[in-house]
């Protein structure tokens, strides 16, 4: 009779000790998992600078390429026209020397040069855009600007120490012939580049320059052939304008795409808090290095950066670099980064393997996610099933009004320019065990089921602000997409007057 | 930091163990005989458990907090649902069944 009590109150023991464990593993696990979620080290690209950023295995989703083939007529971009800060420029010039001009007066009466007049032409819609920034959103951010501007001071105070800095950034003074052969050397002295230094082969010259890539602050890096048709058509860097645009320089055989994500929760907090400087910076700043180190080996080469500016258009490169894919806002998303990636490029001739274009799935998925366009306060992301029938220049991919797009960015408050569709794509996340499990199973999927329930999850699961909610008041209230970061809260720190925007004003 | 660190994983798996064995208890005490696709049943169903809890820790520290707790509403729901079949299987009693220790 003492053996089964003992034996009950074993058992019993043994009973209380799996409940106290079950109790316990389940605290730990919420412990565990908040620690996974807040870590400094799921801040894909900002723990260190080493090729593990670079982590997500390409190879099964490597194709030959290309990934873009043209449909039609094939054309460079413009300074003046697609570059959209060259087009508002171009365009506020002729409109503030004529400032009665309204949309239905005739075109010509403001001036413009042909080429714009041509591409307002093809796209009207930008044309009302443009004038429409100028003639009301500009006027009106800067009453709210005097009204709540305050509210985002300390985020506009975190951008200018590195807007500060992209100023001390060397630009080209001459042309590529010139100027890519011409080290920078301490306090300006330039130097012409040394014989070129002999690799042991095209793939270990690949694996060297990745390497140092990364060292200098990359958090992604692929190399691809540059393309003549993704230069400008005009105004490269140090260029007489009677250069001669039409033909790529030979040195620019290969293009080095190198990307760096905007910090995390800055990014999470668009568009009002965030800003694109932090990580224009250090990738400019990470592409002037490698053009340094590619200079010191005797070969010439030429950064193409945010901060010194570009003689190429970058996102087709990358795409082909194999960084990643065209998703539905135009730009490239990678499986790293998502579309959080600011890119540099740069062009040299020292002979490297080429990296291949990959499909990982962004295609098919944009085209059921929409997220983006749904949130986008301008409406300029399609919210079309696919881009069938989108040709840009003679490719046929997504694009989108940036017309519309910057109209916004007048629009909004804290440091200039948007980046909600950054923010709410759900490619755009850290790098946990939550979204690496996505990461790993979605491209994996043929059925598309995983992406399908994945999406279902993030519309129903995860809040999305409606896109009015953007806007200024009375229709909006400067929404962000997430809270800003604690050290952005100019209510926490300053001692001066701020008023929240709220509302209806 | 503690919760990331090898200490505490090493420390989950002893209680993981420790839950392991209060369940055979807890099992010999209803009389269920736990063969190995039982066994696997339950892993499988604590997996489950152990990940909607899982999922509400990392959303909530990535500030996805109200997104955490649907995730482990729907994940409490799905185990509970789960959990009331898994019981019935794991009541059956099938062919080459011992007698369960007293």
């Amino acid at each position: 009779m003492n053996d089964e009590k003992n034996k009950m109150s074993r058992r019993s023991f043994l009973k209380a000790a799996g409940i106290a464990g079950f109790v316990a593993h389940t605290g730990g696990l919420v412990a565990a998992g908040r620690v996974s979620g807040k870590s400094s080290e799921t801040y894909t690209g900002w723990e260190s600078n080493n090729p593990a950023t670079n982590f997500f295995n390409r190879k099964p989703f490597e194709f030959a390429g290309p990934a873009h083939k043209p449909v039609g007529e094939v054309r460079r971009p413009g300074h003046m026209t697609d570059y959209v800060f060259g087009r508002v420029a171009t365009f506020e010039r002729a409109y503030r020397a004529k400032p009665e001009w309204r949309l239905d007066d005739p075109l010509e009466n403001l001036e413009l040069p042909p080429p714009l007049v041509a591409f307002y032409n093809e796209f009207p819609e930008r044309l009302e855009w443009d004038f429409r920034t100028f003639n009301e959103t500009i006027p009106n951010n800067a009453e709210d600007r005097r009204k709540y501007g305050n509210y985002y001071f300390l985020a506009e105070a975190y951008e200018s120490g590195f807007s500060a800095v992209a100023g001390y950034l060397p630009r080209p003074d001459a042309p590529p012939e010139v100027s890519d052969f011409q080290t920078a050397g301490f306090g300006g002295m330039k130097q012409p580049i040394g014989k070129p230094t002999t690799f042991k082969s095209k793939g270990l010259a690949a694996e060297f320059i990745k390497e140092m890539a990364h060292k200098y602050g990359a958090t992604l890096v692929g190399i691809t052939r540059t393309h003549s048709e993704w230069l400008y058509s005009e105004g490269w860097r140090g260029c007489p304008s009677d250069y001669d645009f039409s033909e790529m320089p030979k040195h620019w055989e290969y293009a080095i795409v190198i990307a760096v994500p905007m910090e995390w929760d800055v990014i999470l907090s668009s568009p009002q808090f965030s800003t694109s400087m932090d990580a224009y910076n250090r990738v400019s700043i990470a592409a002037l290095r490698l053009e340094g180190c590619l200079k010191f080996l005797g070969y010439p080469a030429r950064a193409h950066t945010p901060n010194t500016d570009y003689d190429l258009i970058v996102p087709p490169h990358a795409v082909e670099a194999g960084l990643g894919e065209v998703a539905r806002t135009g730009f490239c998303v990678t499986p790293e980064l998502g579309g959080n990636a600011r890119m540099a490029v740069v062009t040299t001739n020292i002979p490297m393997e080429t990296d291949k274009p990959i499909d990982f799935g962004v295609a098919r998925f944009c085209n059921k996610c929409k997220l983006c366009a749904e949130s986008c306060p301008s409406g300029a992301i399609s919210m079309a099933d696919s881009p069938d029938g989108m040709v840009l220049r003679g490719y046929e991919h997504w694009y989108i009004n940036n017309g519309a797009c910057y109209n916004y960015w007048r629009e909004n408050m804290g440091p200039m320019g948007c980046r909600l569709c950054v923010a709410t794509c759900p490619y755009s996340r850290k790098d946990n065990w939550v979204h690496s499990m996505a990461r790993v199973l979605d491209p994996r999927d043929p059925s598309g089921l995983t992406s399908s329930g994945l999406l279902l999850l993030q519309k129903n699961f995860f809040d999305y602000p409606e896109a009015v909610e953007y806007r200024r008041p009375p229709d909006g209230h400067f929404a962000s997409f997430r809270p800003e970061p604690d050290y952005l809260k100019a209510e926490k720190y300053l001692d001066i007057k701020i008023t929240k925007p709220k509302k209806g004003g | 930091m503690f919760f990331n660190s090898g200490l505490f994983w090493f420390f989950m798996g002893m209680i993981t163990i420790l839950v392991g064995v209060g369940f055979k208890a807890f099992a010999n005490d209803r009389g269920w005989v736990l063969n190995w696709w039982k066994w696997l049943l339950s892993i499988i169903w604590y997996v489950i458990f152990s990940l909607s809890v899982l999922s509400f820790g990392t959303l909530s520290g990535e500030n996805e907090g109200s997104a955490g707790v649907k995730i482990l509403l729907l994940g409490l729901f799905i185990s509970i649902v789960l959990g009331v079949g898994l019981g019935r299987l794991l009541g059956l009693k099938t062919e080459g069944d011992g007698t369960p220790e007293a």
